[in-house]
């Protein structure tokens, strides 16, 4: 194809008016010399206009023959497909609307899934070869998985081993006010920035000097988002120090965006580790005996199995007091892949892979809806296609034609789901932002930006729903006889039928999964929301004291404010308690323990049962308990408890204790006090059974003070007050805010699985109605038929039902069991684990509840149709045929 | 659709490059010029003309301009290229020896 072909082809293509138009005039002009010749010859004018045109033969013809010539019919084709195509939408615009919105809803939420998994999957500030990082951590018997390295520990692994090139220490998750302003930090080891080979975008990042042990430098290095935070972007901000518990910080450098280390959540800035003590008081001058978080790059060659080996070897030769220790801490030590909470590549595909399926039977659903009524419309166009077969138009162009008229809906459909999951996105930010309760975290969710993937996306999940819901009808359109049906008879080929049946059994089975799903959620949902944790939460508010110094003018601060009617020592935090033992006779029970006030039972609105609570005179040591009702059964299942006594060990070893939990030594208690359940967190259902003495006075204890009026305000006021006193003072945080953050959670989870269920019965409803409507109009004659031969309403009213039972029933059956097997796989899962205390999966009331709702609704959408079959005049349905 | 224009195939396309050598001619001009030299011996589906000189035009052998009507309309006239040029002399080679070949064939056998 040389230049000029090129060009007479793009000139065809590009300006098709103008070369028509041309095309026109020549032919145009031929016929009309040719006639005037003619005239001249004298010829009578319309003889020779006739003669004329019969010598130059069709002129349309003619045009297109011209038109092939040039090659461009291909596109010509294509575009006449196009107007086509608009003109039968033009012709149907509310079958159109609804094909449109359909597919638009379905795209929409399968690129709400796409945005997020994409703002994960290609993040651009991931940390370089973050697969080579490794945590190490030595997991404390009894607990939880609580890792008990210390920094000491770092350094030793540091200097004795050899599995990593390097690695660093951290103590990540500190809370704390800076110049009075919530924010996050996480304190590191100047080997961190090197580790993670990410560049400052200003200033410089820690350096060895700024974390030397017993020294360094007060300085911090911000995140974009504490720079944005704490000092709004300002260019000028290196140099400038912040107030940290009193101690001036200098700000020395300023981390790029997006950078947030290997979290998701980047802390406002970070820290050199060497200067714990001025963000965890408490922990002042014995920094290097905190708990610490370790990770590195594993060496080339070394793989996780022969680091564990090693590391095993060095934990076993660290100074421990007994060998048997010595060799539980080497048993205990653990190497693992460490990625923070950023997931690979792979693992976000297989995170959002179930979601993307739930979301995808949207879609799916949307895609049956639309095949039918385009299989009703194929069929009733018959005649048509049927007209255009027989005068030779291949199968294959007009199988072309009915895909361009798809596809251009699908494109239409992909701007529309565009806009749907930009509204549904912001809509669902604002609302998850409006849930997070601000006083605990300053909440800032960016809604995900939308890039060239995400609308390359959109249009190859149109195109691929436009190959799903178009190519069976304009396959079944086209596979009819010409002939018969010329001669006006429309083909009611079984295959139509069977094709509709198919589709309305894939709806059911879809809408049937995402039904019992949402079932599942909701029910467990609305047992959790009736969840009792035991304790008030209206009106009490929890007062952190992490300063040790400045305790005693934070008490008075307290005992002086007129908002607080009443307080009461308590810790650890709320939610959290102690494993303990209780040794009665030769027997040990696990037991949960916290330590309270006396006045904790006031405050908390705990009622007691029987005896006493603590006294004031009973503090720390007191070997006096209370326990909780439950735990009096079990201990005592037939006595009341009152006056027992029995020994308390804490169940983990003194040693290798985080240092900011308080430890309880092995001592004889006796029961002064029975009280009613705390159930605690519904996640981890931490219920203490036991609670000991302590006071205010004690250390690490926390306030829990019974507010008068708004809680919120009075948490306000308090932080006011409370920053002239410790700049750097803990958590303020009220239980209305606790309570309702373990439900936050829950409600986003339960109100996706809800709306996604009622979005796919609300779709099935939608396709079964215009469906059996479509069907109801199309045997119209032959119900008129039965009606004139005296067939009962009822019969009637079957046969329309009957039409749509067996793919329904179909649908219920593999939807049901299909969830069934999924709730079992998902129960062997660590993630079934975690959600096991909450989300009920093996819930028949769901499974039934869902059929019903099913059955119902498809009853439902077959009413109406079935009514106006029944309401059908014989005699006109007849005549009208 | 080709149709039979009682022409051997690719004539069609010799004569309108023959005729054109002569000087640029529009559509009608060149349907009346085969009339004329062929003294109506050659019967030519005058539509068919224009699918040809598309091929033309796409070939490169032709190009069109647009020009003024001996009645003032304005029509678009076809030029030979130096390309055509060319063509023509090897569509006359190739007839005439086959032209030579057939009437050997036809007196030999």
């Amino acid at each position: 194809m040389d230049l000029r072909d090129v060009k007479l082809r793009a000139r065809a293509l590009l300006a098709p008016r103008q070369a028509e138009r041309d095309l026109r005039d020549e032919l145009a002009f031929h016929v009309d010399r040719e006639a005037r010749k003619l005239i001249d010859e004298g010829m009578a004018p319309a003889t020779a206009r006739a003669r004329a045109h019969a010598r130059f033969g069709s002129v349309p013809l003619v045009a297109d023959e011209c038109r092939d010539q040039r090659g461009t019919a291909f596109v010509d084709d294509a575009l006449r497909d196009l107007r086509c195509a608009v003109r039968s939408f033009a012709h149907a615009p509310l079958a159109s609307a609804t094909v449109v919105a359909t597919i638009a809803i379905g795209l929409g939420v399968v690129a709400v899934l796409f945005t997020f998994l994409n703002t994960f999957l290609f993040r651009t500030d991931r940390v370089p070869d973050v697969e080579q990082f490794y945590a190490v951590e030595r997991l404390q018997p009894g607990t939880d998985g609580q890792s008990s390295l210390t920094r000491a520990d770092f350094e030793s692994l540091r200097r004795d081993t050899s599995v990593f090139t390097d690695a660093y220490a951290a103590v990540s998750g500190i809370d704390l006010r800076v110049d009075g302003r919530a924010m996050a930090v996480t304190l590191v080891t100047a080997s961190f920035f090197d580790l993670v080979r990410v560049r400052p975008s200003m200033g410089r990042a820690l350096t060895a000097a700024d974390d030397a042990p017993n020294g360094g430098n007060p300085v911090i290095v911000l995140s974009d988002k504490g720079w944005h935070r704490r000092f709004d972007r300002d260019p000028d901000v290196i140099g400038r120090t912040v107030l940290v518990g009193g101690v001036p910080f200098t700000v020395v450098g300023v981390m790029p965006e997006g950078f947030r280390g290997l979290v998701v959540g980047a802390p406002d800035f970070w820290a050199p580790l060497a200067q714990l003590g001025a963000f965890r008081p408490n922990q002042r001058g014995r920094e290097s005996s905190a708990v610490v978080e370790i990770a590195g790059r594993l060496k080339p060659g070394v793989s996780g199995d022969s680091a564990r080996a090693q590391l095993r070897a060095w934990s076993a030769n660290a100074p421990a007091s007994t060998a048997e220790r010595r060799a539980a801490a080497a048993a205990t030590i653990d190497v693992l892949p460490h990625r923070g909470t950023v997931p690979r590549p792979m693992e976000a595909v297989m995170l959002f892979a179930p979601l993307f399926i739930a979301f995808g039977l949207i879609l799916l659903i949307g895609c049956a809806n639309v095949a039918n009524l385009l299989l009703a419309r194929g069929v009733a166009r018959q005649r048509e296609i049927g007209i255009r077969l027989s005068i030779g138009a291949s199968r294959g162009r007009i199988v072309r034609q009915l895909m361009t008229e798809s596809l251009l809906l699908a494109l239409v459909a992909a701007a529309g789901g565009y806009v749907v999951s930009r509204l549904a996105l912001t809509g669902a930010v604002v609302w998850v932002v409006g849930m997070m309760p601000a006083d605990i975290w300053d909440v800032s969710l960016n809604v995900p930006a939308a890039d060239w993937r995400v609308a390359l996306f959109l249009v190859a999940a149109a195109v691929a729903s436009t190959a799903l819901f178009a190519l069976l009808p304009a396959l079944q359109a086209t596979r009819i006889d010409p002939v018969r049906t010329l001669r006006g008879e429309l083909v009611r080929d079984a295959r139509p039928g069977r094709a509709r049946n198919a589709l309305i059994g894939v709806q059911v089975f879809a809408s049937a999964l995402l039904l019992i799903g949402a079932s599942i959620f909701l029910r467990s949902g609305m047992a959790s929301s009736q969840y009792d944790q035991g304790f008030r939460t209206a009106d009490t508010v929890m007062i952190e004291l992490v300063n040790e110094p400045t305790r005693t003018a934070m008490l008075q601060a307290i005992a002086a404010d007129a908002a607080i009617t009443q307080y009461a020592a308590v810790r650890p935090g709320m939610l959290d308690t102690l494993p303990g033992l209780a040794t009665i006779g030769q027997g040990k029970t696990p037991l949960r323990c916290k330590f309270v006030s006396g006045d904790y039972f006031g405050v908390m609105g705990v009622p007691m049962l029987r005896g006493r609570t603590f006294t004031p005179a009973e503090r720390d040591g007191a070997p006096v308990v209370i326990v909780s009702e439950s735990t009096a059964r079990a201990l005592w299942p037939n006595g009341n408890a009152i006056g027992e006594t029995f020994r308390l060990e804490p169940d983990r070893p003194s040693e290798g204790q985080p240092e900011d939990q308080p430890a309880f030594s092995s001592h004889l208690v006796t029961v002064i006090g029975v009280s009613r359940d705390v159930t605690g967190s519904r996640f981890t259902g931490n219920k203490p059974g036991v609670f000991m003495p302590t006071s205010l006075d004690a250390p690490d204890t926390a306030a829990m003070v019974r507010i008068a009026g708004d809680p919120d305000l009075a948490r306000r006021t308090l932080i006011e007050h409370f920053i002239k006193i410790d700049p750097n003072l803990g958590r303020i945080v009220t239980m209305r805010t606790v309570a309702r953050l373990e439900k936050v959670f829950l409600t986003i989870a339960f109100s996706i699985a809800v709306a996604l269920g009622a979005l796919a019965l609300l779709l099935t409803v939608s396709g079964l109605f215009s469906v059996l409507s479509y069907l109801v109009a199309q045997r119209t004659k032959e119900i008129g038929l039965r009606m004139a031969l005296g067939a009962p309403s009822r019969a009637v009213t079957r046969l329309v039902l009957a039409q749509t039972a067996r793919p329904v029933l179909y649908g219920l059956v593999a939807g049901t069991v299909l969830a069934a097997a999924l709730a079992t796989v998902l129960l062997s899962t660590p993630f079934g684990a975690f959600i096991s205390p909450i989300v009920h999966v093996a819930d028949p009331v769901a499974y039934l509840a869902s059929v019903v709702i099913i059955v119902a609704a498809c009853v439902a959408a077959a009413a109406l149709p079935a009514t106006r079959a029944v309401r059908l005049d014989p005699m006109r349905a007849l005549r009208e045929e | 659709m080709p149709r039979n224009d009682g022409l051997p195939p690719g004539t069609l396309a010799m004569l309108i490059l023959r005729i054109l050598a002569r000087g640029p001619l529009h559509g009608y001009g060149i349907a009346q010029r085969i009339r004329q030299l062929s003294s109506d011996a050659l019967s030519v589906e005058e539509g068919s003309l224009y699918p040809a000189l598309q091929k033309l035009l796409l070939k490169g052998w032709v190009k069109a301009e647009a020009t003024v009507s001996d009645t003032g309309r304005s029509v678009r006239a076809y030029r030979l290229t130096p390309a055509g040029r060319k063509q023509l002399e090897v569509e006359r080679a190739n007839y005439s020896r086959m032209a030579k070949a057939i009437a050997l064939l036809l007196e030999s056998a």
